[in-house]
């Protein structure tokens, strides 16, 4: 690639770039997201390749694989250009089909058009999709457009613009001013304003200085940086290199989870792009700012996302966080002030840089501004990746977005910012999700997981889940971390046996307190949030688990049996034959019954019943 | 001549030197802070969470560990206010019911107000304070012992778990630990631990130094029964 030396040349290089596309091409959009693949990408992109090689029509039908869209309920997903037709968990057996009717015929393969879950309706375009127009895709909709492995299709669709204009007509000092005005908040979940780190670190005098992007994203179900690694990963660096000028920095790193191998190669690839063309390296764009960036692999420790503990491991050192009583912006990698942001905080800054502060504080709501990108997964229709702007209802999110209730039962609660974050119930569902609405709610939006749990949900055992995680992921140095969610595990535990005690709750409440207050780093600090959450809203299913003895969700083994109507059994034997543990017994044509001491609760008898004959009790 | 910087300590207007962390300075001015992790002379991790004060930062008081916490010009410190002790109390409570057979760690549960636990005993063997870690890592730089694992499977051991010929046998570790003394009962076996309350020695490794202790008034604070049994 040919080094682009001055902004002139990346403007005329940009203009070549759109002179070539042709809007007209037919042009077979294939999400080769992490989901997708899972999904059965790759074989699917294989057969279209071969199709099209078959039929001669490699020429006339450009193909692109990108990044996620998404929609990941429904993939693989394929989109056909210009007529934006949308095909859902395409397999490769589809492909000929496809190929035959609507790239060589126009016609659409109805089966495999998308079928809207609540109104049942056939929806033949992309965009007329609910889930995807009760969205603001600000920074999702790029993914959609770009193949990740290639800097020429970023610069034509805007890419390095941002950096440009830096460069060429703005002081450092512009650039925190501009961030500032729009009032960016680091999205990794904390919600800390992103000027005011930037400020600190450049009005703290040193000779070196570092720019950090956090993607160690470590919560159970959320995958958005991961998307946009793997999606964009241009956007993170021209972020980051427009944060590096205006902090002051001459090196950054990409953190990046090794368990995000796609994430690593597409981010490998594009910094290496970026330093040919000249966008990184020595004298960028010909502005005398010299920057460059590193990739530095985590080994998968949860901790690892906290800054501290990030930069240790960055170090060489062991992954554990530090006291926080000098900031990382003043004294952060090897001591250096050090400003880190998350992914998507980083790739919201060309934006705001070619739009403008106004137009991204126009989105949002008061307290938070712009865009947010939310994991949506649980008990809902459609599961994926959303863009809202800040400040969208939760049931704008939970139903109009992910189409409600999944099999028909009734959504009980949403939990948010991942194991650090904290259950709502649903009539929390009015309000807005932004950073400050949902942490006074007990919760948070942390780097933004958002689980959506039915009544068959039982929320002691949720809590449970997420101090099991945060046990393990717990870096163990400090006590009330180490030490106390291991204790609230414990009680935990006894309560979901149903060996609980009346006054656990407060041992719970003061626990949860301590280790809140006096937890060395931010994961033990929000450790409790779990527990504290599901206390605040759902404190009569404590109860009942421990003066009852009931699990309301059926959930906790120990505490449900399983029981067959005899009006309702018709003795077919189903569940006599299913049950590993056989614990059902009765003669054919005869009502069945359970005994309860070989019953382990496994629920495999009632997934069988086709007669409705087996309840939890 | 040495740096001084003005702090205040639960009133106390004190000019420490500059660089010091604000235990060693309230240990150094006679106001006794409850701690287990610190030893002088070795580096802080802040690690048992027991030497917790507030620092006020812009007029809102912030829990943090007095060992890792450096003195700043005009730092407000207060070591022993409600909400301080009964956060330190639970701590202690934590710790005593991990290690139930060490007599640093009964001594600083007793002082800092602990009667009984409302958890089940664990009796383990090692508190995780890291201060053979560090002695071994960060003083006599042999670099012969570690921290292992994360989470509940942290534990202190060896390189790859065998006593490697680097170990410059000084004993140091073994010194330190604040395990290495049984509490004055004798040692107690699983099922049958108990807070004993009994004990009034030092909790610095220096117990063994007669009038080492200052009988300070701020003692009180923290229920310390040195105090008592002296009345």
């Amino acid at each position: 690639m040919k080094r682009i030396n001055t902004v002139e040349e990346l403007e005329s290089r940009r203009d070549t770039l759109l002179q070539e596309q042709d809007s007209d091409t037919l042009t077979v959009t294939l999400c080769g997201g992490t989901g997708c693949r899972a999904s059965g990408a790759d074989p699917v992109m294989d057969a279209l390749q071969q199709q099209l090689k078959e039929k001669g029509l490699q020429d006339r039908v450009s193909v692109q694989v990108t990044g996620c869209h998404g929609f990941c309920e429904q993939g693989p997903i394929m989109v056909i250009d210009p007529e934006n037709t949308l095909y859902c968990q395409v397999t490769e057996n589809d492909v000929p089909e496809i190929v035959e009717k609507t790239i060589e015929n126009g016609e659409k393969v109805d089966r495999l058009l998308y079928r809207d879950p609540v109104s049942d309706e056939m929806i033949e375009k992309e965009a007329d999709i609910p889930f995807y127009k009760a969205q603001d895709r600000v920074l999702l909709g790029d993914n959609r457009r770009l193949t990740p492995g290639n800097i020429d299709d970023y610069i034509a669709n805007g890419g390095y613009a941002a950096l440009g204009q830096v460069l060429n007509r703005m002081t450092p000092e512009e650039v925190i001013g501009e961030i500032k005005n729009a009032d960016l908040r680091g999205r990794g979940g904390g919600g800390f304003p992103a000027a005011r780190k930037w400020e600190t670190c450049r009005d703290t005098p040193s000779a070196h200085k570092y720019v950090i992007c956090n993607a160690d994203e470590g919560d159970p179900g959320a995958y958005m940086d991961r998307s946009i690694l793997e999606g964009n990963p241009h956007a993170v660096i021209e972020g980051m290199i427009i944060g590096a000028y205006a902090v002051g920095a001459q090196y950054g790193y990409i953190y990046v989870r090794k368990e995000y191998p796609l994430a690593v190669s597409h981010t490998e690839q594009a910094v290496k792009q970026a330093r040919e063309a000249g966008v990184l390296g020595e004298n960028i764009l010909g502005s005398g700012f010299s920057f460059d960036v590193e990739i530095a692999r985590g080994a998968g420790a949860f901790v690892c996302g906290e800054s501290t503990a990030l930069m240790a491991s960055v170090e060489g050192k062991v992954g554990e966080p530090r006291p926080k009583d000098v900031h990382t912006v003043e004294a952060g990698l090897w001591n250096c002030p050090t400003t880190l942001n998350n992914v998507e905080t980083w790739v919201n800054v060309p934006h705001i840089m070619n739009k403008g502060a106004n137009w991204f504080a126009s989105k949002g709501n008061e307290s938070s501004k712009g865009t947010k990108i939310f994991a949506l997964t649980g008990q809902v229709k459609n599961t994926g990746l959303v863009e809202v702007d800040m400040g969208t209802s939760l049931n704008d999110i939970i139903y109009k977005i992910g189409g409600g209730p999944h099999n028909g039962a009734r959504i009980k609660a949403v939990q948010t910012g991942g194991p650090s974050g904290g259950c709502l119930p649903e009539n929390k569902f009015d309000l807005p999700v932004d950073f400050d609405a949902l942490t006074e709610a007990g919760s948070m939006v942390g780097s933004g997981g958002m689980v959506v749990l039915d009544e068959n949900t039982c929320m002691v055992d949720v809590a449970k889940y997420f101090l099991n995680f945060l046990q393990e992921e717990s870096c163990g140095k400090c006590v009330p971390c180490r030490v106390g969610i291991g204790r609230m595990l414990e009680i935990l535990t006894d309560i979901t046996e149903g060996n609980g005690k009346p006054e656990d709750l407060d041992v719970l409440e003061q626990l949860a307190w301590t280790i809140s207050e006096t937890s060395l780093c931010a994961l033990g600090k929000t450790a409790p949030n779990p527990v504290v959450s599901t206390l605040m809203y759902f404190r009569e299913e404590y109860e009942k688990h421990i003066r009852d003895h009931q699990c309301s969700a059926g959930v906790c083994r120990n505490l449900v049996e399983y029981r067959i109507d005899p009006d309702r059994c018709t003795g077919c034997g189903a569940c006599l034959k299913a049950c590993p543990h056989g614990a059902v017994e009765g003669e054919k044509k005869q009502v069945h019954t359970i005994k309860q001491d070989l019953c382990e609760k496994c629920g495999i008898c009632k997934n069988v019943c086709k007669f409705d004959a087996i309840s939890v009790q | 001549m040495e740096k001084r910087v003005n702090i205040t300590i639960d009133g106390v207007h004190i000019r420490a030197p500059e660089h010091t962390s604000v235990l060693d300075t309230a240990i150094e001015f006679g106001i006794c802070i409850p701690h287990l992790c610190h030893y002088p002379g070795v580096p802080d991790i802040g690690a048992c969470r027991l030497c917790i004060v507030e620092n006020v930062v812009r007029g809102k008081p912030r829990v943090t560990t007095s060992c890792t916490l450096k003195v700043r010009e005009g730092m407000e410190i207060h070591t022993n206010t409600d909400r301080i002790q009964q956060l330190r109390k639970n701590v202690a409570e934590m710790l005593v019911a991990e290690a139930p057979n060490s007599k640093a760690v009964q001594d600083v549960a007793v002082r800092c107000g602990v009667t009984d636990v409302p958890y089940k005993f664990h009796n383990e063997e090692c508190v995780l304070c890291g201060r053979c870690v560090r002695v071994c890592n960060d003083v006599w730089q042999a670099k012969a012992l570690g921290f292992v694992g994360r989470g509940r499977d942290r534990h202190v051991a060896f390189p790859f778990e065998k006593k490697p010929d680097f170990c410059k046998h000084c004993e140091s570790c073994v010194d330190l630990c604040p395990m290495n003394r049984t509490p004055c009962p004798g040692p107690m076996k699983k099922g049958e631990e108990f807070v004993c309350g009994q004990c009034e020695s030092q909790l610095s490794m220096a117990e063994d130094v007669d009038d080492s202790c200052v009988w300070c008034r701020l003692g009180d604070g923290f229920g310390c029964t040195r105090k008592v049994q002296a009345q």
